[in-house]
């Protein structure tokens, strides 16, 4: 007796994904940050998805993270690309040693760093892509359409790639997994080695989309 | 033993090459560009119109009113004759550029079961090339330049003395008095001519018939004047028609990096960067060096590199003329470690790099290098290193306090001051009471350089809302907010 038809497209996607597992690449181990709140809540960056960080206060720690991600990246020989829409990156403020696998985009406005990710996240030689969005114009935010994220999702989906996106608001429809930066730092923090920094940055896990791309997708 | 390799009504597969859409059209080709100039050359289906080479232009278009007439084109020839010469060298280096559209080979070099093969993967690179040959082998240049002339498009035909005698006298390019006079005798084939003593024909016929007679017998051999391998990688093409949209642009760098790929593997050799040269109509030019990750002989890679950069390009005028020149070097070999960081796919990264850098600007992608300074914001941006360096065992001095996140431009600020530490700030985006502050921290440089000199007073300031600032005061610009700790 045949099975009930699928009524919805995740629905379809979920049949074929069980039907024929082998067509559809599963997922790679996720890509551990350094971070621990981070690791311990999710065992690092999902890989291959998107993984929104909502910076929601001003000194949140998100330059800290890319840090960590920095650090995690040159371990792993994987290459790291940062899409800037701000213009923000400051290499005065890294180890030459934590710059030599990074490639860094200079984007004009967040249409530019979107269009810059989209090339980026095709290429097979990076491993990480973030895109800084954080102090991108609210407005330019706003007319991202949301197939922009789906499509980032897409071309990554066969891949290895692990996309970290920073935003200042919960932007990103296709995310996977969403933190939120939370708590600013204070003075003192100036003063304290940066690896303890890194180590006590608690973002707060948002949401978290179990189960493989395809079902993710719809 | 010697082969050729032939190319058929040359001239015409030189122009058609390059235009592949007067393939299937009645083509007559002029010998010259000049008024009144008689059809040299005809396509199948001009002479299938009935229209034959030495016909005058108006004879011609009478007999084929759609007839395409074009001038001959050197250049085109040109650069046929060097994918020719391409096709030879993958052969042997013993080449010579016998006539247009012949190479002769020396194949003495090779084993005999080699000698097929090697020619059919020249009739192959050839038609690859766009142009249709045929190839002859014989133990002399003569009988394998009959064997071509005689081979159909894309066969090997193998020449000799008694394969010859039934050929028609026409094959040996008899004089017209002479073919007449032949015709009298009743000679018909080569074989016939043979047939007949040397001494006699000689006596009959003098020197020319004695020339005649040995092009009949085929067996004079002679020293090739072999032909040198390109030292210079490049082809150039003058536009008969301006060019103002991509795709005739990449059929005919397509062409070039086909041909000259095929010229770097001959010499053993690859491609380390492209130089491109685009000629306008306007009288100027565009140039581009395109330097290539890795040293590369593939076409295919080649062309890829050439179309991602003329993607880009956006002329002022028509393009009408276009050069492009392979710097060449030798194929570098490196075993990829276990632990090391190479790419996966080179071409791809640099493909990727390319439409990145299109898109944002060439001065805003790369890797960020810190320069030897302590001059504020001082980085340069280098091309990503195609291997990574391993990681340097930890800090020694880990390091502390929070990375900035750099306004670019900076923003200003209006700062109240109590007593001489900020107490209030102001900007655009922020503005806040001071909650705890750090500083003055001063520094300055480069006041041994006149014009170039720069000092600067900075605070860290955390606010009252949240937040912790860089701040900074400058004696030309005032106070302004560099970047937040982040």
């Amino acid at each position: 007796m045949p099975a009930a038809s699928p009524r919805s497209l995740p629905a379809l996607r979920q049949l074929l994904h069980e039907r024929f597992p082998r067509a559809t690449p599963g997922a790679a181990e996720p890509l551990a940050t350094g971070v621990p709140a981070i690791d311990e809540a999710t065992g690092g960056l999902p890989r291959p998805a998107l993984t929104e960080f909502t910076c929601a206060a001003p000194s949140c720690g998100s330059s800290l993270l890319l840090g960590a991600l920095l650090a995690a990246t040159r371990a792993a020989a994987l290459r790291l690309a940062l899409v800037d829409a701000d213009d923000a990156f400051d290499p005065d403020s890294w180890e030459p040693d934590l710059l030599e696998h990074l490639f860094w985009v200079r984007a004009r406005g967040a249409p530019e760093a979107l269009a810059a990710a989209d090339l980026l996240v095709r290429d097979a030689n990076l491993g990480v892509v973030v895109l800084d969005l954080r102090h991108a114009a609210p407005a330019a935010l706003r007319r991202i359409p949301s197939t922009s994220w789906y499509r980032l999702q897409r071309a990554i989906e066969s891949s290895t790639l692990a996309i970290a996106v920073l935003t200042p608001v919960a932007l990103v429809p296709s995310a996977r997994v969403r933190f939120e930066l939370g708590s600013s730092s204070s003075l003192p923090a100036l003063s304290r080695e940066r690896p303890s920094l890194a180590a006590a940055l608690a973002p707060a896990l948002r949401r978290q989309r179990t189960g493989t791309a395809f079902a993710v997708a719809g | 033993m010697f082969a050729v390799l032939h190319l058929a009504h040359f001239p015409l597969q030189a122009l058609i090459r390059a235009e592949p859409a007067l393939a299937d059209r009645p083509v007559a080709l002029l010998a010259e560009a000049a008024r009144g100039a008689p059809v040299a050359e005809v396509s199948s289906a001009a002479r299938a119109a009935g229209v034959e080479p030495g016909f005058s232009v108006p004879r011609a278009q009478a007999r084929c009113p759609g007839l395409v007439v074009r001038p001959r084109r050197p250049d085109l020839e040109q650069e046929a004759g060097a994918a020719l010469l391409a096709a030879a060298f993958g052969a042997t280096p013993g080449v010579e550029a016998t006539l247009p559209g012949v190479a002769t080979l020396d194949l003495s070099a090779l084993a005999a079961p080699r000698r097929g093969p090697a020619l059919r993967l020249a009739l192959a690179e050839l038609q690859s090339l766009g142009l249709a040959a045929s190839a002859g082998l014989g133990p002399t240049p003569l009988l394998a330049l009959y064997a071509a002339r005689q081979a159909g498009p894309g066969t090997v035909l193998t020449g000799s003395r008694e394969w010859i005698a039934p050929l028609p006298l026409a094959v040996a390019e008899p004089a017209p008095d002479q073919a007449a006079i032949l015709a009298d005798w009743g000679l018909r084939t080569l074989g016939q001519l043979t047939a007949l003593s040397k001494a006699e024909v000689t006596h009959r016929l003098g020197r020319d018939g004695l020339a005649l007679w040995e092009r009949a017998a085929g067996e004079a051999t002679r020293p090739l004047r072999l032909a040198s391998p390109p030292r210079e990688f490049a082809a150039a093409l003058d536009c008969e028609h301006e060019l103002e949209t991509l795709e005739p642009l990449l059929f005919l760098f397509r062409r070039f990096v086909d041909r000259l790929a095929l010229d770097l593997r001959n010499a053993h050799l690859a491609a380390l960067a492209l130089e491109l040269t685009l000629r306008l109509a306007d009288e100027t030019a565009h140039t581009a060096s395109i330097r290539l990750p890795e040293a590369v002989t593939d076409p295919d890679l080649l062309f890829r590199a050439l179309q991602t950069h003329l993607e880009t390009v956006r002329t002022p005028a028509a393009i009408a003329g276009v050069r492009l020149k392979v710097a060449p070097g030798r194929v570098t070999v490196r075993q990829q470690g276990l632990f090391d960081g190479g790419l996966r796919d080179p071409h791809g990264f640099a493909d990727t790099l390319a439409r990145v850098a299109a898109l944002v600007g060439p001065d805003r992608a790369g890797r960020p290098v810190r320069t030897d300074t302590h001059r504020p914001d001082a980085f340069k941006l280098e091309p990503p290193p195609p291997v990574l360096a391993p990681l340097a065992a930890g800090f020694r001095h880990p390091p502390r306090g929070l990375p900035l996140r750099r306004h670019r431009p900076a923003w200003p600020a209006k700062i109240e001051l109590a007593g001489r530490t900020p107490a209030f700030v102001w900007t655009d985006r922020v503005r806040g009471a001071v909650q705890a502050c750090d500083g003055p921290w001063h520094a300055s440089g480069d006041w041994w350089e006149p014009g170039r000199h720069w000092r600067r007073e900075e605070w860290d300031v955390e606010l009252a809302d949240g937040g912790l600032y860089r701040l900074v005061r400058t004696p030309a610009d005032g106070w302004f907010i560099e970047g937040e700790y982040d």
